[in-house]
């Protein structure tokens, strides 16, 4: 075709809704980050826990089975209930932290040091669809090991169990789902916000570590030196854990109790921490960057 | 060949412009790490010890009222804080922050080859480097130091603070945590410049590191010789309880724990020159 016949024309095709826009952030950024030997073997390892619980369950309610091994169901020295998913909630949360490890630091900082925001930002795409969609890498891939397969066994254990087992037990998958939530999101906030303010991968990934290692001396030592349980409100890893403990009917496990801080203030130290993550994204990204 | 010789310049008259050149490196480098915008968590961490005893001094509750009057609790609590978190935690990120980043740092901002263009020998730009490093940390530290000594003090009154400084044991103790200080900076910069020099990603080899530190108090009298933190627990003045699973092991003597951490120290500092001497750099990889 001769070039003065080159004309531009608006783009007749479908286009894609307003809402699912951000999704293709994270279906390339899957493509990158499964290219890793190293990642996608630990997100195999984090189907274990998962695979065991299945077996677990199973073998709870499968006599036929047990009979074989010569045991009875009074054998099996565990109840499915909530401690049990609480135990494997943790669990899952804690792998969930190492695999954000992996991807997280890398997320935005590669945009940012390369200066590829203004190539994001001049497509049909706003700024918090940018970040949403960057979120949303380790959200979705967070939600895979942690609430959707915890979710899908609470209702095998249902189906299993039978009778009122499931109304009894709705609160335990109310805080499979709350507390999972509550992680991913605190977890990629705080990779996105880390991976736009330090460029480097390496200091991202250790800063990340940092802001659950750092303040445990310090929670320690203040709570103990003013005998209080403010410290604790600074330390987002306990937080987690006490959540858990109070969402899971539980008494609290690691911390004695006038460690624990009110619930609502829990709360509203996970929020201001998620809300300090947002700002300081809002900060960094922008389409352009003004260069002193 | 006898000519050749009598122009290559001796030891003897090359610490004249090493010593000419770690000095320039020395301003160069300490401006980097006290103005830089990668200070500033530096000066956050060092400012948490200092922030937790002036509440200490401020609001009257919980334990703090034993220490007021009682000196010798202030310094158990003092010792307990010191090294749980001025030595566990602010000096040892404080010094993996700052060490790692004198040449990963540089890799980070692909500056690198502009010291390695230059006519520097590059054992000379290790002891230089080193040397910025340990100024800025114990800068820090021990400002750390003092102001968390200066607030745990500072509810017991004037003359009270002075009959103990100096009519007392204080300035002995005094002395030995800055002391304390100093070396933890020394030990850990010294292994944390050679992990940033080793490792690309030293986060690993850090954390494996930190753990080392923390369990030290389970750990069988031998194998607690090899971390940082034994001798610089050995040297405390005020002894420290590593509560009921700990095992005790005898405390080394300090001649001893002093002289062998700058011995391997320098050891360390030798690995860190012979690696840097066959260091090639690519910028694209990190």
């Amino acid at each position: 075709m001769a070039v003065y016949q080159h004309t531009y024309q608006q783009y007749s095709g479908p286009s894609t809704p307003l809402w699912s826009r951000f999704l293709i952030i994270p279906r390339y950024a899957y493509k990158s980050v499964f290219q890793s030997k190293l990642f996608t073997g630990l997100f195999a390892v984090c189907f274990a826990p998962l695979l065991l619980m299945t077996i677990l369950i199973y073998l709870k309610h499968n006599i036929s089975v047990l009979e074989a091994f010569n045991a009875r169901v009074s054998d099996i020295g565990f109840d499915v209930n909530g401690f049990f998913f609480r135990i494997f909630t943790s669990l899952q949360t804690s792998l969930g932290f190492l695999l954000t490890v992996i991807i997280g630091p890398t997320l935005i900082s590669r945009d940012l040091s390369n200066n590829a925001l203004p190539l994001y930002l001049c497509r049909p795409l706003s700024r918090a669809d940018y970040v949403i969609g960057k979120m949303s890498v380790i959200m979705i891939l967070l939600s895979l090991i942690t609430w959707v397969p915890l979710l899908i066994l609470f209702v095998f254990q249902a189906y299993l169990e039978g009778g009122s087992w499931l109304w009894d037990n709705l609160y335990v998958a109310r805080a499979v789902f709350v507390i999972s939530w509550t992680w991913i999101i605190i977890l990629a906030l705080l990779a996105t916000a880390l991976s736009g303010w330090l460029k480097w991968r390496i200091a991202a990934s250790g800063a990340l570590f940092a802001v659950f290692v750092v303040p445990t001396p310090i929670t320690i030592i203040i709570n103990e030196m003013f005998r209080s349980n403010v410290g604790t409100l600074l330390h987002p890893g306990f937080l987690m854990n006490m959540l858990m403990d109070k969402l899971f009917r539980m008494e609290n496990t690691f911390t004695p109790d006038w460690m624990v801080p009110p619930t609502w203030s829990m709360w509203a130290s996970l929020a201001t921490l998620a809300l300090i993550c947002v700002g300081l994204l809002s900060l960094k990204v922008r389409a352009y960057e003004v260069v002193k | 060949m006898n000519a050749s010789l009598a122009e290559t310049p001796s030891l003897g008259s090359s610490w004249p412009l090493w010593r000419r050149q770690i000095v320039g490196i020395l301003r160069l480098e300490i401006k980097k790490n006290f103005l830089s915008k990668r200070a500033l968590p530096m000066y956050l961490l060092a400012a948490i010890p200092v922030v937790i005893l002036m509440m200490l001094a401020v609001f009257d509750r919980g334990m703090q009222r034993g220490v007021r009057t009682n000196l010798s609790q202030a310094f158990i609590v003092f010792s307990n804080l010191h090294e749980g978190l001025i030595l566990r935690t602010v000096i040892f990120f404080g010094c993996a922050w700052i060490f790692m980043n004198l040449f990963r740092g540089e890799v980070v901002d692909k500056s690198l080859h502009y010291y390695f263009l230059s006519a520097v020998k590059r054992e000379v730009l290790v002891v230089g480097k080193y040397l910025s490093g340990l100024i800025a940390s114990c800068t820090l530290f021990l400002l750390t130091t003092i102001g968390a000594l200066f607030f745990l003090l500072l509810p017991r009154g004037l003359q009270a603070n002075l009959d103990y400084i100096f009519d007392g044991p204080g300035w002995a103790q005094i002395v030995d945590y800055l002391g304390i200080t100093i070396l933890a900076c020394i030990g850990y910069g010294a292994l944390f410049m050679v992990i940033g020099l080793f490792f690309r990603n030293p986060i690993i080899p850090a954390l494996l590191v930190y753990g080392w530190e923390w369990l030290n108090f389970l750990l069988p009298p031998m194998l607690k010789k090899i971390s940082i933190i034994h001798y610089l627990h050995s040297l405390v003045p005020v002894p420290v309880n590593e509560g009921p699973l700990a095992i005790i092991g005898e405390p080394t003597p300090s001649w001893i724990a002093i002289s062998g951490m700058l011995a391997v120290t320098a050891i360390v500092l030798g690995l860190a020159s012979v690696k840097i001497r066959r260091m090639e750099i690519q910028y694209g990889s990190e």
